[in-house]
């Protein structure tokens, strides 16, 4: 019976072997090849000015798989910093760079937290509405708190559905009022109407059931 | 048992340690595994439990991971992986492939050794070339527990049971009333490690595989181990090498890194042989 094979001797090297020390990789941050770029993204937000090299990387950076690595790194990082690194790429005209960048910021967690109240009344209708999906990995309550909130004070229909659609999910029978008032300002708005019935329904239904 | 604050900074614990996330849905799991603990070392209560633990007293921060990890397993596992496997990745890994360079294949999570030997099996059964390459079969795992028990190759019988009867018989021996002993020639085919396949530190030092088979484990993980995991693999992937992930997971909610192959048997995810596309 043959396929013994012991470890191998010849066993390829790393793609990417990390940099010796700090300082040569927030060197090759800026300066390396593709590949030096990426092993470094994926060390220097442990090393001291880490975080700031890789934000100010993350501006200038071209290639995908770096951007994705300076991407996670900011996002396992999960400070202020970081997260205040991130939050300006909500507003990237680049979809892919927009997309990374509320993913990552989804990943930071409890680090977002602070931010989201201003984000949910962000002027750029497009920041809201990204915001209410950055809402959902919050606690169920403090999330259904800040979209209930939201829900009161929004003129952008797209934004109401993207905060009914998330209240589907965490709310509970205190986003009901909030849920009504909502439908009543935005009456005649169809998919509005239908997506806010859908969400209070549920939120009823389960609310009857814990009570059985 | 344990108190809402209590259970929160065991989680938070769980997670700095092994990347693991637990919520308050599991906290039952939790619960169960930490009662077992503090029984098998004797703590009177959890916060002499939990002081233990944070000292690592007795290696029991190991012994505390071992206790969270799924080791339920069995032979031949999402088969058609395998299908694949012998289908459509090997062909196209071997070309371009430099002769004499051998085709390497991790199972991680190996667990308790049924994957990376079901993947043994599957070659000398499956694939008509076997005996024509040099093939590495790597299993790592990050608890050590089962890696003991993968190295001792016995299983009993409901690990067994997708196997034909005729592989029992070919590769097994009884070894006890309901124990069978993988052959020692086909046990030594497979090595295992220990690795957190967090840890780029550790995964790096393995080099690139051909195909990795990495299931079940990064659901276990929150958004930002999982990318961070997700990168690790990559890294130790050919260009053009295959991950087979779990039937319920998906590599693209995960990191664009990857391209998405569709063959007959199994969606797969390969590492650009080139850059990453666009």
């Amino acid at each position: 019976m043959p396929l013994i094979r012991k470890p191998s001797t010849a066993t390829s090297t790393p793609s990417s072997p990390p940099a010796a020390d700090a300082a040569s990789a927030l060197f090759l941050l800026e300066n390396g090849t593709d590949d030096e770029r990426w092993a470094a993204a994926r060390v220097v937000s442990q090393m001291t000015g880490g975080v700031a090299a890789l934000a100010k990387a993350l501006v200038g950076e071209r290639d995908r798989r770096v951007r994705e690595a300076i991407l996670t790194s900011l996002a396992r990082a999960a400070t202020p910093e970081s997260v205040q690194a991130l939050l300006p790429l909500v507003r990237s005209d680049d979809a892919q760079l927009r997309t990374g960048a509320l993913d990552a910021l989804r990943a930071t967690k409890d680090a977002l937290r602070p931010y989201l109240p201003s984000l949910l009344r962000d002027g750029d209708v497009d920041v809201r509405l990204l915001a209410c999906e950055l809402a959902r990995n919050l606690p169920a309550q403090e999330a259904s708190h800040m979209l209930c909130e939201l829900l009161d004070h929004e003129t952008e229909p797209n934004v109401c559905g993207a905060a009914v659609e998330v209240l589907a999910e965490v709310g509970g029978p205190e986003a009901l009022p909030s849920l009504a008032r909502c439908a009543d300002r935005f009456h005649g708005t169809p998919f509005l109407d239908f997506s806010i019935k859908v969400t209070a329904d549920r939120i009823r239904l389960e609310s009857t059931r814990s009570r059985e | 048992m344990v108190s809402e604050e209590e259970f929160q900074r065991l989680c938070e614990f769980l997670y700095r340690r092994t990347g693991m996330v637990f919520t308050e849905a599991k906290r039952y799991y939790v619960e169960r595994r930490v009662v077992e603990r503090m029984k098998a070392t004797a703590a009177g209560s959890f916060v002499d439990y939990f002081a233990r633990l944070r000292s690592d007293a007795g290696g029991e921060i190991e012994h505390f991971v071992n206790a969270f990890t799924v080791n339920e397993t069995y032979f031949y596992r999402e088969e058609h992986q395998l299908r694949c496997l012998t289908g459509d990745l090997l062909a196209e890994r071997l070309r371009g492939k430099p002769p004499g360079e051998a085709i390497r294949i991790w199972s991680v999570p190996c667990s308790t050794g049924e994957e990376p030997y079901s993947i043994a099996l599957w070659l000398l059964e499956n694939w008509p070339l076997v005996d024509q390459y040099e093939i590495e079969i790597l299993g790592s795992d990050i608890d050590t527990a089962v890696l003991e028990r993968a190295r001792a190759g016995v299983f009993g019988k409901r690990a067994l049971l997708r196997l034909p009867p005729h592989v029992v018989a070919k590769y097994f021996a009884a070894a006890g009333p309901d124990a069978w002993k993988i052959l020692d020639d086909l046990r030594e085919s497979v090595q295992f490690s220990r690795v957190n396949i967090v840890e780029c530190a550790q995964t790096r030092q393995y080099g690139r595989f051909d195909v990795i088979f990495c299931r079940n484990v990064l659901i276990y993980f929150d958004d930002a181990s999982r990318r961070v995991a997700a990168e690790n693999l990559y890294e130790n992937l050919s260009p053009g090498g295959y991950i087979c992930l779990g039937h319920t997971e998906s590599m693209s909610r995960i990191t664009p890194l990857f391209d998405v192959r569709r063959f007959a048997d199994a969606i797969v995810y390969q590492r650009p042989a080139g850059g990453v596309g666009g």
